[in-house]
Formats: C-alpha cells, structure tokens, sequence
C-alpha cells in the first residue's frame, strides 16, 4: 500500500511539474510567432511619403494643419487597416542641452498594443544645404575604390535578420562618402570580373577595399564552381581569393564570425545545403580561412584545417583609439560586444601577418575584431590586408563601418554651420490591432 | 507477502500509465514549442526573401528591358537604390492567378496581367519569367513556396453614374486603410474622333479637382456616356503617395477590337493583332477589318499625359482576320515607361480602343507572382512599401515552408 502512496505522490509531482512548466511555456499568439515586420513597413513608409519631400516639408511646419491633415490622411491610406501608428517628430538642437527636443505627434490609438516596432528617418529643412565634405580615402594615390558584394545570387549566413542587400545598402550610405568609387557588386559575374582585374565602372581595382556582407559565406562565381577551386570544399577558392587580395593589395573585410565557413552561389549550388538548411550554399569549414591565409601568404596551398579561432564567448571592448573616432565619424556601435569566432594571434603570425589596427581589446591571445596587414618576407610594403570581426552574430555593420575609417581615418572638412533646428527626426511607430 | 506484492504490481502499474500519460503531455508542449520556432524562423526568412528581391536589381541588372534568361532575380530600380522598383522587370513576371491568352498564329501564350476592361498587358510566356524559375533563381527550390503581389496602394476607381449626355462619373480614391481623403488629382478625356476618316484620331481633355473628405469626386463632360468611345485616366497624388485609375467605355455594339500584344521586351516591339483572332479555339475566321491608329503617352511632372511620337509606318494601318493579308501588325514603343493608346474603327463603323500599360505602374496594374498558399500548414506574410514608376505600391510576400505542406 505504501508504494501505492508514493507514487500517487510521485504523480502529484510530476503533475505539479507540468502545471508549472505549462505555465512558464505559454506560447505568444500567431502574430507574435510570425509577425510582420513593422520596422521596414514603418521604414519604407515614411521613404514613400517623402518621396516627394512633403513629409520634410511637414516636419519643419509644425503648425500648418493642412499639411499635417494631409500627412494623417495619406500615412493612414497607405498603412492596412489593422495597423495603427504613432508619428512623432524631434527637432535636432543642442542648444539648450537636449539633442532631441519633441517637435509634434499625430496618432491613431491610445495604445499601439503589445506588437509594436518603430524606424527613424531624418529630414533636413529645405532651407539650408549642408556641406560635409570629408577627404577621398585614396585619393591621393592609386586605389580609393570601395566594393561592397550585394550578389543578387548568393546566401549569407549568420547575417540572420538582414540580408545582404540591407547590409550592403546601409554600408553604402555610410562608408560611400569617402571613397572616390563605391561598386555595389550586383552579382557573382560581376564579383569573376574584378577578381580578373576587370573594373566594373571604370574604377581603380588596385588598393580597394572589399566589404563582404554575406557574413560567414562568400559569394563564389558559377565559372569558379570547379576544380581547382572546388579542392578541398572549396578551401582552393579561399586561396585564390587570398592571391587576388595579395596581387591587388585589396583590404577584405569579413564582418561577423569564422571568415571563409562557406561559399555561396544559389543557381550553380541549388540542390546543395550548408547542413543548417540554407540552399545555394556549401560549407568549407576552417580550411577556408587557412586557404585563404596561404593565398595571401603567396605560398604553395597545402590542405589545413586548423582552427584560427576558437568558439569560446568573449566580452570585448572598443580600443581607445576607435571609441575616440566614434565622435569624430558619427558612428556609435555599442562599446561593448560579444566575440565567440576571435582569432587567434599566435596563430596569423605564421602568415606573415602583423596587427594594423587592434578594434578590440586583446583577449589573451586572441583578437575579436583587427585589421592584419601582410608583409611578404624582407619588404616594408603592404600586400594585402584582411579585416576580421569574429563577433558572434547578428552583425553590426557600423562596427565594420567604423574599423575602415579608423584604420584609413579620412579627415572631414566641415563647413562653418552654426545654423539651429536644420534636422529633424521623424520616428513611426506602428503596432497591430487586435495583437494583445 | 502477497500484500506486498499486490502492492508493488499496482503500484508499477499505475506508475507506468501515469509516465505514459506525461510523456504524451510533454510531447505535445515541445511539438508545439518546435512549431512555433518553426514558424518564427519561417517569418524571419519571409522579410529576408523580401528583402532580397526588392533590394538588388537581379542579373543581369537591367533585365527587365532584355529577352534573355534571367540569372538573378532582383525587382530594385538599378537607377535607383532603397525600395525603387524596375517597371520593366515587374512587367517581365508571369501572372500566376489570370490565364494566359493564346494566339493560334504563333501558338505561344501570353502572360495576363490588367487592371480591368480595356486595358492590357499581354507579354509573351516565353520571355516572361515563371514563379518556378524564380524559386530557383531565390535558392528556395524546393524548399520553400512563395508568392508575391504587388498591389497598388491607392485604388483609383472611376464609375459612370448617368446615360446619355452629358456624362458623369464618380471617382474614387482610396488607400489600403482610408480614403484619400482631400486628394488633388488630375484626369485626361481621351476622346476618340468618330468622323469620315477611315483611320480614327482622338482629341485628349484634361482637368484637375480635388476629390471631398471621403476621398470622392464627380466629373462631368458634354459628350455622350454610351455612343461615344472614350477613356477617362485619373491620376490622384497626396504626399508621396500616387495611384491612377481608369475607365474605358466602348459601345456595346462594337465587338472587335485590336489586341497588343507584347513580344520583345528588349526591342519593346508590340504585335498588334485582331480581337478574333485570339484566344483557344481561334474565334470566327470571317473576313473582319480594323483601321487602327496607335500611339504613345508618358505622364509628366504635372500629371498630364504627353504623346511621345511613334515615327514609323506600322504607327496606322489595318489588321485582319483572315487567312490572307495583313493579320497583324507590329510596333516599336519608345523608351520609357508610359501608356500605348491603339483606336480602331471597323469597316462597318464601329470604333474600338484600348490602352496597353508599358511598365507595370503605368496604369497601376496589380501583379501576383508565384505558387497558391492556400492548404499550406503556415504562411507567413510579410509588407514593404515601394513605387514603381512613381506610383506607390506595396509588395506583399506569402511564403510557406513545402516540408511542412498540408494541414497540420
């Protein structure tokens, strides 16, 4: 009869376990689950309704209600039906203290529920032009172009939230302006062109510098989908991709995690997978980084997959060098970040690589985000550089952004501007009825 | 002794159903549990895939004004960066929810894409991209199931509220959540000419209002509603935001018309060709014959249509049906997006026209691209806010994960 006993006392618990583990495992209603993204609806909304600059115009006539009636009725025709909003604009002046300063809001609901996200969009009055001009990084010698892979048929990975045409885009509006040619690379065609020294739109291919926004992958070429280069899972596409950046003296910038872990072509790949489910891509594991080393190096290739990072989780902090530029470039990545793909010192050293710029504090031996410069043996002479964030994803592109023009540090002429209250904020917040 | 025993048998017993029972509870928390990341993770590829297409201009980049095969699917404008969409290459994007028309001459079909009675845009199947290319082209081949639409944000409708003269219409603009409300818009009468001439000209009126708090206006001209063939295009405009709508009345008694149909859209080249002779089985072969008179309009910064001359013989002429003569005739549109307006007149005097879109925006067409959600476990849905030539659209994508097809 005891043992009766005990397990109904068993059961109570297991029972009381369940009631309490179903308690905590409540699962979030369907449009929490797959939600739609209001941060790019609400985005691309306010770029339609400035489309015309009447939402600028709006922004700096705070008290024009025929102009504010016609932004509500065209901001309430152009969202559905279910989505309410709320449109605030800031003025930015720091004159009494406070860099924002509530301009005016509109909205449509008390609340905007429990499903709500918002984008901003600066606007700048029709009345003054700014002049910011900052210095070419290349002008004054042979280089100055920057590329920026936005390959329409490749897959990017451990970029999860963006794509690698919003990453692209975004370092375009940042990084553009100081460079004497930007090439968004459109495709992988157009990535075989320059690794042949073919310039796309009559820039100069030597000394540029290489963003790849695919993340852990890169884009690889239908016409280099074979042998030699598909040696060893494609690890000999890495070392031809660490040859062009030697002959060219190119800067490759990896921007998150292990650099070279795949390559990605979805129309020569379409049946393939990089065993985590994502099509048009394969995996080259950590002999991709080696390959491409060696090809800098300009040594013979040799299969090696050795690890040059370890996955252990790191907390890592801007040097001061680079947290004193964030004022100067206007970029503010958080000083703080987390780093699980460092690289490892000792190891690169081996490559006849020397630090060029340290983005993070070491860790031990290890380098969450640095920027090596090669030195073949017995010359002065950079050939070849390599940016690696080994930040652990989603990635942050201003910290990319900003490790380039720390490293180059163009310098910014700007003009005398004393004028107040030339820039505004617009901030559109959207949420979902019915969402609670 | 036996106590004990009995004891301990009931007691496993009950043990042992009691932890089948949980087993089967906890089971169903974690199905649950891995569904929703499931669905969540099909949402996040939802806004990336979106992004993907409407963020890079495909490759080649200016494939929407070429015939050869697409390598790269992009919609992004290559003139334009952020959510600036290519009207051209939106043209090039099979209709996956009209049918296709058939023309026995040729034998091909013709992607169906309209925005109502009168109005076309028939591109060829064979340059026209389908939904399984682009699946490929997007790395979801097999994988994944999708559907774009592209709908127009504001919807411009235009109805005939009178019979006789003079004419009266309403129209209507309305946003996906709210009419727009206190809208200026502006319209052009397109008028076609029903005198002696054998080849039938037309006169264009425009005129601006401004539509009431509902987002409605009346318009009213001294022509005849019914006897008369005309075409009113309403433009309506409000902070960015820019839609355009149209009406077409043709008489009742008038069957045959001319049919533009869109077959390179590299050399913009459009056959036109008789009403009769589209469609499977060919409709009646008797001896008909039209005199057409095709032109060409782009809309300018003031919202007013302006012709674009077509400078070659084929702009006039006449097409049949018949098995020997003239049974088509071809054009070369100019390079811009814009409004091919074809008038025609029988020989027993009835007089046709229609409007052919060159861009998808043109005369804001809606478009659907792509596989039928419906009976799928889980669709996600994602929203974008773009313009295609101007006129704001949204671009919605439905995918669905193909592993996981049926009801769940």
């Amino acid at each position: 009869m005891i043992r009766t006993i005990e397990v109904l006392f068993v059961i109570i618990i297991i029972s009381g376990a369940f009631i309490a583990v179903s308690f905590f495992t409540v699962l979030p209603p369907p449009s929490q689950v797959s939600p739609i993204n209001l941060r790019r609806l609400s985005f691309t909304t306010l770029q339609t309704l400035d489309s015309s600059y009447d939402l600028s115009k709006a922004a700096f006539t705070d008290d024009d209600p025929v102009l504010w009636g016609n932004l509500q009725v065209a901001l309430s025709a152009s969202l559905p039906p279910n989505v309410i909003y709320n449109l605030t604009v800031y003025d930015v002046n720091s004159a009494d203290g406070q860099v924002y300063n509530f301009s005016k809001s509109m909205s449509n609901a008390q609340s905007l529920g429990i499903t709500n996200d918002a984008s901003t969009y600066a606007v700048a009055s029709s009345n003054v032009s700014f002049n910011f001009t900052p210095e070419k990084i290349g002008a004054q010698g042979n280089g100055g172009t920057l590329y920026i892979l936005n390959c329409s048929d490749a897959n990017g990975w451990w970029i999860t939230g963006y794509t690698a045409q919003s990453l692209a885009q975004d370092l375009y509006n940042q990084l553009s302006p100081y460079f004497v040619n930007t090439v968004m690379v459109q495709n992988t065609s157009q990535l075989g062109q320059i690794l042949n020294g073919t310039p796309l739109q009559g820039e100069n291919v030597q000394n540029a510098v290489v963003i790849n926004t695919y993340g852990e992958a890169v884009p690889i070429p239908s016409a280099y989908c074979k042998a030699p280069y598909s040696t060893d899972s494609y690890a000999c596409y890495s070392y031809y991709l660490g040859q062009r950046v030697n002959l060219y003296n190119w800067t490759w910038s990896s921007i998150v995690g292990y650099p070279f872990y795949y390559v990605s072509n979805t129309a020569t790949f379409s049946g393939a997978q990089n065993s985590w489910g994502i099509y048009g891509m394969q995996m080259t594991g950590q002999g991709g980084s080696r390959g491409f080393l060696e090809g800098l190096n300009n040594q013979a290739y040799a299969s090696n997959t050795n690890a040059i990072t370890d996955s252990a989780s790191r907390q890592v902090t801007l040097t001061q060098n680079v947290a004193g530029l964030c004022n100067y470039y206007g970029i503010y990545p958080s000083t703080y970040q987390t780093a699980t793909r460092a690289l490892s010192n000792s190891t690169l050293a081996g490559y006849n690589l020397k630090v060029g710029l340290n983005i993070f504090n070491p860790s031990g031996d290890y380098l969450a985000g640095a920027i090596y410069n090669h030195y073949a043996a017995g010359s002065s002479n950079i050939s070849g550089s390599l940016l690696a964030l080994g930040l652990t994803r989603t990635p942050d592109v201003r910290v990319t952004g900003l490790s380039l023009l720390s490293y180059y540090q163009p310098r910014l002429y700007a003009s005398e501007y004393t004028a107040e209250g030339t820039s505004r904020v617009v901030i559109l917040q959207l949420g979902l009825l019915g969402s609670g | 002794m036996a106590s004990a025993a009995l004891d301990h048998m009931i007691s496993l017993i009950i043990f042992m159903a009691a932890i089948m029972i949980f087993i089967g509870l906890f089971s169903n928390t974690m199905q649950t549990g891995l569904a929703y990341e499931r669905h969540n993770a099909l949402s996040t590829k939802t806004s990336d895939l979106l992004d993907t297409i409407l963020l890079n201009p495909g490759l080649p980049d200016n494939w929407g004004q070429s015939d050869t095969s697409v390598v790269g699917l992009g919609l992004q404008d290559p003139d334009f960066n952020q959510y600036k969409l290519s009207s051209s290459a939106c043209m090039r994007l099979a209709s996956s929810t009209q049918t296709p028309i058939y023309y026995p001459r040729t034998a091909s079909y013709y992607s169906n894409v309209t925005g109502g009675f009168g109005g076309y845009m028939l591109a060829s199947n064979a340059k026209c991209l389908n939904s399984s290319t682009a699946s490929k082209l997007l790395g979801i081949n097999g994988t994944y199931g999708f559907q774009l639409t592209l709908s127009p944000t504001i919807t411009v409708s235009i109805t005939k509220i009178s019979s006789g003269q003079p004419a009266q219409f309403t129209v209507s603009a309305v946003g996906t959540g709210y009419p727009l409300a206190n809208a200026p818009f502006s319209y052009s009468l397109v008028q076609v000419k029903q005198d002696a001439n054998s080849i039938p000209s037309y006169t264009v009126t425009n005129g601006v209002g401004v539509v009431d708090s509902i987002g409605s206006a009346q318009l009213s001209f001294p022509i005849n509603g019914e006897n008369q063939v005309y075409a009113l295009i309403v433009y309506t405009y409000l902070d960015g935001l820019k839609g355009i709508g149209y009406y077409l009345q043709n008489p009742q008694s008038s069957t045959k018309n001319v049919v533009p149909l869109i077959d390179s859209f590299q050399n913009r080249n459009v056959t036109l060709v008789h009403s009769d002779s589209v469609g499977q089985p060919s409709a009646s072969p008797s001896y008909s014959l039209l005199s057409y008179n095709a032109s060409f309009v782009i809309l300018t910064e003031e919202y007013t249509l302006r012709q674009v001359a077509l400078d070659q013989p084929s702009a006039f002429g006449s097409v049949y049906n018949s098995g020997s003569g003239q049974n088509f005739s071809s054009i070369t549109l100019p390079d811009s997006d814009g409004i091919l307006i074809v008038t025609c007149k029988g020989t027993a005097g009835q007089y046709g026209l229609v409007l052919m879109s060159w861009g998808l925006g043109s005369l804001a067409f809606p478009l659907t691209f792509g596989g039928n959600p419906a009976g799928q476990e889980w669709v996600t849905t994602d929203l974008r806010q773009v313009t295609i030539g101007g006129i704001a659209y949204q671009a919605k994508l439905e995918l669905w994960n193909l592993a996981y097809t049926g009801s769940g």
